[in-house]
C-alpha cells in the first residue's frame, strides 16, 4: 500500500512517515506488547490532501483494504450489525502536538451497529453518543452518514484539516515546527474502559515523574473512558489502586513498563485501557522528567545498568538542577493537581477572594477555587498560592499566578468547593485548615509539611561527583558549571571519535 | 446610561481602582467616582479599604448587572449575534491561553523554566504570534461591537496592551492589571455575565 502502513512489528516506517504517535505502537508491538489492531495514513497523504482539498487518490481503495484487514484479524463487522467493529480515528504528528488536532472515537457506529453492540442497551446508546459529539466537533455540524467508510472517510478529513486550525498553526510557530510536515491519522479497533466493572483506563510512568523514584506512578479510572476526566464525569485513583483491582491486568502493565524501560533505557510513560479484565497499551514515549527527578532517575538508571555513568551526567541539563521549592515529602495527600506555577507554598485555605484578602492580614493563605473569574484576582494576589478544580497550566488561573510569580495547582478532577469547604477524594476541610501546595508537582497536602529547595539531595552529590570524575576538575564551583564542564567534555570527545 | 457602564465594568473587572475603571470604561475618572457613589448609596456597589482594597459588587449589584445587561441585551436585539461572537471568542481563547504560556514558560530539555526575556529572537517570535492572533481577534470584537457598541471598548484596550508589549513594556501581554491577558480575561467574563452563562 502506497499510502497505509500497519501498526505491526514488520512496519519499518520513520516516524517522519508515520507520526510519532504511531511509530510508538509499533514499537510496542514488536516488544510483543498488547496494542489493538490499526494501521496509519502517513503524513503523506495529509501533504496530499491540505494542497488539494481531498483525500488522495487511491486513499480509499486503500482504506477499504485496510479495513477489511482489521474485520478478518478481529472477526468483527466495520459497521455492521453482527459483532460490530468500532474504531478510533486519532491525529499524530512527527512531533508532539498534545491536543492541538482532533481525536473521533467509535467511527463506524451506525444505527444497526449500534443495535449490535452486544452488553447493556446502555452502553450502546453511550458510544453512539460519544461518537457523534466527537463528529460534530470535528467536521461541524456536518449530517452523521450512516455508511461505516463515509464515517470514517470524513473522520479521517477532518484530522488532516485539524492540522491547519490557526491554534495548531500558533502552536508549530512557538515550537519551531515546520507547517508543510501534516499529521499522520491512526485508526485502531474500539477498545472500551467503560464496558464493564472489569474495565477501565488510565495513565503510567514507570516512575514517579515528581521525585524519580523507581515506583510507577499514574492515574486510573476504573469503569471509564479516559476522556470521562475530563468532562468531570469520573474522579481517578492512584494506579497502584489497579494492583489490588485488577491483578493480572496490573502485572501486565508492570511487565510492559520494565520492558519500555529497557528498550528506551529511560523512563516511560504508558496510556492504556482494559477491558473486560483485557490490557490494551494506546500510547508510549519516554518518561521526559525534569528537576530532580530527571537526577534521580539518571543515577538509578546507571545503578541499574541500563545506561552508563557519562550518559547519566549527559542526560541531566544544567537547567535541572535549579533551585525550585518544593515539597520535601508528599505527607497526607490532599488532592493531586496539574503543576502550573512551580514553588510551594504554605497557608490556611481560603475559598473566597474576599475571605483571602481578609484572612492573608493574619498569615498566608491558599486560596482554593472551582475556577478563577476576574473577581478572584485580589484574592490571588493576597494569597500565597491558589488551587483550581478546573482548567489546566494554560488557563486564566494559571496565566494569573504566574504574572504574580504565586505557586499554583490547577485541573484538581474532583475536587468541589462549597459553603466554605472544600471536598475532594471523599475528605471535607473547612475554610482555615492549614494546607500546602507544590506547583511543580501539582500535589495538594493537609497540614504544614517541610519544604526544601534541592541542593540537599543526595542523587544531585553522585551525579556532579560523576560528572567531577569526567572532566578531571574538582574545584569548588556552582552546580550547573560543574555539570556543564562534564557536558563539553563528552560531547567534545564525542565529536572526536566519530568517523 | 453611565451608571449601567460603571456597573457593568465593576462586574467584568471584579475589584478595582478608580484609575482601572476609568481605564476599562474610557470615561472620565470625575464621572466614573460620582456613578459608584450614587450606585453605593444604591447599595449595589461597596468600597473596602486596605492593602487590597477598592470598589467591588455588592450581592444586590450583581443581581442588578445581570438584570440590566440582560434587558440591555434583550432591547438591542443582539442576543443572536452576541452568542455568536462567544462561540467564535471560545475558539481563540484557548490559542490565547497557549500564547500566553508561551511568553511566561519556555520548554526546553523537556522542562519548563519561566521566560527571563533574554532571548530577544523567542520573544520577538512570541509577540509575531500575538500580533497574528489579534487579527483575528480584532474580527471577533468588531462583531461585538456591531451588536452592542459597548464592547468596542475591549477592541481599544486589547490594541493598547499589544502596541505598548510592542515597543518594548513587556509585561502589557500577561504581567500587569492592564495586559493583553487580563483585558481578555474580562472580555470572557463580559461574555458569560452578557449572556447569563454561569462559569
Amino acid at each position: 500500500m502506497r499510502w497505509i502502513h500497519r501498526l505491526a512489528p514488520e512496519t519499518a516506517a520513520t516516524a517522519d512517515v508515520v507520526g510519532g504517535k504511531a511509530h510508538g505502537l509499533i514499537l510496542l508491538s514488536r516488544l510483543g506488547l498488547p496494542v489493538p489492531a490499526g494501521f496509519v495514513i502517513g503524513t503523506e497523504a495529509c501533504r496530499v490532501y491540505l494542497r488539494d482539498g481531498r483525500l488522495p487518490a487511491g486513499l480509499g481503495a486503500e482504506l477499504a483494504a485496510a479495513i477489511a484487514g482489521l474485520e478478518s484479524g478481529t472477526g468483527r463487522t466495520f459497521g455492521g450489525p453482527r459483532r460490530p467493529l468500532a474504531v478510533s480515528v486519532r491525529s499524530g504528528a512527527a512531533q508532539s502536538m498534545p491536543g492541538m488536532m482532533t481525536t473521533i472515537l467509535n467511527v463506524g457506529l451506525t444505527a444497526a451497529a449500534t443495535a449490535g453492540l452486544t452488553g447493556d442497551a446502555r452502553f450502546a446508546r453511550d458510544a453512539r453518543r460519544r461518537f457523534e459529539a466527537g463528529f460534530a466537533a470535528a467536521t461541524g455540524d456536518r449530517p452523521v452518514p450512516d455508511d461505516a467508510m463515509g464515517q470514517l472517510e470524513l473522520a479521517v478529513a477532518a484530522v488532516f484539516s485539524s492540522w491547519n486550525t490557526p491554534r495548531a498553526r500558533t502552536y508549530r510557530e512557538l515550537h519551531g515546527i515546520r507547517h508543510d510536515l501534516g499529521t499522520a491519522v491512526i485508526v485502531q479497533a474500539m477498545v472500551f474502559g467503560n464496558r464493564d466493572q472489569q474495565s477501565g483506563s488510565g495513565v503510567a510512568f514507570s516512575r514517579d515523574p515528581n521525585t524519580g523514584e523507581p515506583t510507577p506512578y499514574g492515574e486510573v479510572l476504573f469503569g471509564h473512558q479516559g476522556e470521562d476526566v475530563v468532562s468531570g464525569t469520573a474522579h481517578t485513583h492512584p494506579l497502584p489502586e489497579l494492583a489490588g483491582r485488577e491483578p493480572a491486568v496490573w502485572a501486565g502493565l508492570r511487565a510492559a513498563m520494565r520492558r519500555v524501560e529497557e528498550q528506551y533505557r529511560d523512563a516511560c510513560y504508558l496510556e492504556f485501557t482494559y477491558e473486560a479484565g483485557e490490557l490494551w497499551l494506546l500510547q508510549v514515549r519516554p518518561g521526559r522528567f525534569a528537576g530532580p527527578a530527571a537526577v534521580r532517575l539518571a543515577t538509578d538508571l546507571a545503578d541499574e545498568g541500563l545506561i552508563g555513568r557519562a550518559e547519566a551526567v549527559l542526560r541531566v541539563s544544567p537547567r535541572h538542577l535549579r533551585h525550585t521549592r518544593r515539597l520535601a515529602a508528599a505527607g497526607d495527600v490532599f488532592a493531586r493537581g496539574l503543576g502550573a506555577c512551580p514553588g510551594a507554598a504554605a497557608g490556611r485555605v481560603a475559598t473566597t477572594a474576599d475571605r483571602a484578602c481578609r484572612m492573608a492580614a493574619d498569615g498566608p493563605v491558599i486560596l482554593i477555587r472551582p475556577e478563577t473569574s476576574p473577581v478572584d484576582l485580589p484574592g490571588l494576589a493576597a494569597a500565597a498560592g491558589v488551587v483550581t478544580a478546573r482548567g489546566g497550566p494554560a488557563s486564566h488561573a494559571a496565566v494569573v499566578a504566574r504574572a504574580m510569580g504565586k505557586p499554583a495547582v490547577v485541573g484538581v478532577a474532583g475536587l468541589t468547593v462549597a459553603d466554605g469547604t472544600v471536598r475532594a477524594g471523599g475528605r471535607t476541610i473547612p475554610e482555615g485548615t492549614s494546607i500546602a501546595i507544590d506547583g511543580t508537582s501539582g500535589l495538594v497536602v493537609l497540614g504544614s509539611p517541610p519544604m526544601t529547595t534541592t541542593a540537599a539531595d543526595p542523587h544531585r552529590h553522585r551525579l556532579l561527583r560523576w560528572a567531577d570524575e569526567i572532566s578531571g576538575d574538582a574545584s569548588p564551583r556552582p552546580d550547573a558549571d560543574r555539570l556543564g564542564a562534564a557536558h563539553r567534555h563528552l560531547t567534545g570527545d564525542q565529536e572526536n571519535q566519530s568517523p | 446610561m453611565t451608571s449601567l457602564v460603571v456597573l457593568h465594568a465593576l462586574r467584568c473587572v471584579g475589584f478595582a481602582d478608580l484609575p482601572r475603571l476609568a481605564a476599562a470604561t474610557g470615561l472620565d475618572p470625575a464621572d466614573v467616582e460620582s456613578e459608584l457613589i450614587d450606585l453605593a448609596v444604591a447599595g449595589q456597589v461597596t468600597r473596602t479599604a486596605g492593602a487590597f482594597g477598592g470598589w467591588g459588587l455588592t450581592e444586590a449589584g450583581r443581581a442588578a448587572d445581570a438584570e440590566r445587561i440582560a434587558a440591555e441585551l434583550d432591547a438591542a436585539g443582539a442576543r443572536p449575534a452576541v452568542a455568536g461572537a462567544y462561540d467564535r471568542f471560545l475558539v481563540l481563547n484557548p490559542e490565547l491561553l497557549d500564547l500566553c504560556t508561551a511568553w511566561q514558560l519556555r520548554s526546553a530539555d523537556g522542562t519548563l523554566t519561566p521566560n527571563d526575556h533574554t532571548d530577544a529572537g523567542y520573544d520577538a517570535r512570541v509577540l509575531d504570534r500575538f500580533t497574528d492572533f489579534d487579527r483575528r481577534a480584532e474580527a471577533v470584537c468588531a462583531e461585538l461591537a456591531a451588536a452592542l457598541p459597548r464592547f468596542g471598548r475591549y477592541r481599544v484596550r486589547l490594541a493598547g496592551a499589544l502596541a505598548r508589549a510592542r515597543s518594548g513594556e513587556l509585561d502589557f501581554l500577561t504581567d500587569n492589571l492592564a495586559s493583553y491577558h487580563i483585558v481578555w480575561f474580562q472580555l470572557h467574563e463580559d461574555l458569560l455575565a452578557t449572556l447569563g452563562i454561569p462559569r
